[in-house]
């Protein structure tokens, strides 16, 4: 279950940088990644990580998910952000679907207006019998994991860096999913503000060189 | 919503899917531009394009004039042109879809590849039918060089013959020796001068279109395998996936 968060898979992980590319353009060097990385984990992370977890809570307790899916929108306030996570959602979703076409989680979740890319996972955790704290790992490593192969494009890098950087913040992933586990209520999924990332999601929203969807 | 594609690969009765590919600058956008512009009057049409820097050949498009701006879309690939038609076609394949959905019904979507290599073919899960392009100024023995797509897409167009006498190649050779590694698939060799190629480009499509429509166009894979030769004079290719056994040793 854990390598649903594999790069690999085909749901359309390459095309994206999780905002890295708008961040290379307006200066951030390839020393600075690892920092970046580990602002993401403090802040967009944390919300999906949160939703995905909470999300699984309410599959599991046979409760609508709708709520969930409007407390992750009023946390991520960059539209461009929004509509990333729910594209990115659909990808995974046809993957999903033809993995597990007889669960009943994978099929709320497509009922749903658009599901946001987390929920999508909760479907998937849930009807893999995967535990919130695993959940929230892999959504913290697919995270590091995209920014770092996204890097590798961008800047002058050795390869092996990029990997290094993963791992050295991987204790800081586990903190992330040990601190969101326990959640279960919307109300409770993290609120953290990352201004300078909603920024440069908007920024790269309106450019017309890109190599990366976001 | 609706998928467009089931399980088992069968099509609800959506529109042909045709992917155009081929290496830079051999004039995929064009061809696009021309196909819109013959077939945009009784035909409803849908473009996606990839490029590396994002939306260059849709603004091409959009600005050609031939279909309304808003049926363009531009597909980012995150610098891995290749991937985003073969290995993980979940990008284009989304865009595909929306414009189905939004336009519908269309009757064709072209889906341009980004520029690349002689070994990037599209995947039989995104198009249909494809087009393979190369062009004499890239060089006379190109198609000599051979590789999937030029042996096995299901149109291989040689483009821009009107310059072969400025870049000193032989058309008729150069298609001859397309021909000879084709096994009797189809080639065009295209001026957009030349009224008569066009038509028969424009020919082509329309004949994929009935095909697909009456339920026998089944996409096929060109690569990535090259076929091989056996000693009894027989050949084949080993497509994706499938069970393959040898009833003979390899020498």
């Amino acid at each position: 279950m854990v390598l649903l968060a594999d790069a690999r898979l085909p749901v359309a992980g390459h095309t994206q940088s999780g905002q890295l590319e708008a961040a290379v353009r307006s200066g951030l060097t390839a020393e600075q990644v690892p920092v970046f990385m580990r602002s993401r984990l403090a802040s967009v992370v944390r919300v999906e990580a949160g939703t995905a977890v909470v999300g699984l809570h309410r599959l599991r307790a046979g409760l609508p998910l709708e709520p969930v899916l409007d407390a992750w929108a009023a946390r991520t306030p960059s539209a461009p952000m929004r509509d990333t996570s729910r594209t990115l959602g659909r990808a995974l979703l046809r993957l999903v679907k033809r993995l597990f076409p007889d669960s009943v989680h994978v099929g709320e979740v497509a009922a749903l207006e658009r599901p946001c890319r987390p929920l999508v996972l909760a479907a998937a955790a849930a009807t893999g019998g995967l535990a919130p704290a695993s959940l929230g790992r892999l959504v913290a490593y697919d995270d590091l994991q995209t920014v770092a192969s996204a890097a590798l494009k961008l800047l002058p890098l050795d390869p092996l860096d990029a990997t290094s950087w993963v791992h050295e913040l991987l204790p800081e992933a586990e903190r992330l999913a040990a601190g969101i586990a326990p959640l279960t209520d919307p109300d409770q999924i993290p609120a953290p503000s990352a201004p300078q990332l909603d920024l440069w999601a908007q920024a790269h929203a309106r450019t017309t060189r890109r190599l990366f969807s976001a | 919503m609706p998928e467009t594609v089931t399980k088992d690969g069968t099509k609800d009765g959506r529109g042909l899917r045709i992917g155009v590919c081929g290496p830079v600058g051999t004039g995929k956008s064009s061809l696009i531009a021309l196909l819109c512009r013959e077939l945009a009057a009784d035909l409803e049409i849908g473009v996606v394009t990839n490029d590396i820097y994002t939306d260059e050949d849709a603004r091409f498009l959009r600005s050609a004039g031939v279909l309304d701006p808003a049926r363009i879309r531009a597909v980012e690939t995150g610098a891995c042109p290749h991937t985003a038609i073969r290995d993980d076609v979940t990008a284009n394949l989304i865009a595909v879809e929306e414009l189905e959905e939004e336009f519908a019904p269309l009757d064709v979507v072209l889906v341009e590849s980004g520029g690349d290599n002689l070994t990037a073919t599209f995947s039989p899960a995104l198009v249909d039918t494809q087009i393979f392009l190369i062009d004499v100024a890239g060089g006379g023995d190109v198609a000599r060089k051979g590789g999937p797509g030029i042996e096995r897409a299901d149109l291989l167009v040689v483009n821009k013959t009107d310059l072969a006498p400025y870049v000193g190649v032989d058309p008729v050779a150069m298609v001859s020796d397309a021909g000879s590694v084709r096994e009797g698939r189809p080639v065009i060799a295209l001026s957009r001068t030349d009224p008569a190629s066009v038509e028969a480009l424009i020919e082509w499509v329309r004949s994929e279109l009935a095909r697909h429509r009456g339920g026998a166009l089944v996409p096929a894979d060109p690569g990535p395998m090259a076929p091989h030769f056996h000693a009894d004079g027989t050949s084949h290719t080993h497509d994706h996936d499938a069970e393959h056994i040898h009833g003979h040793q390899h020498a």
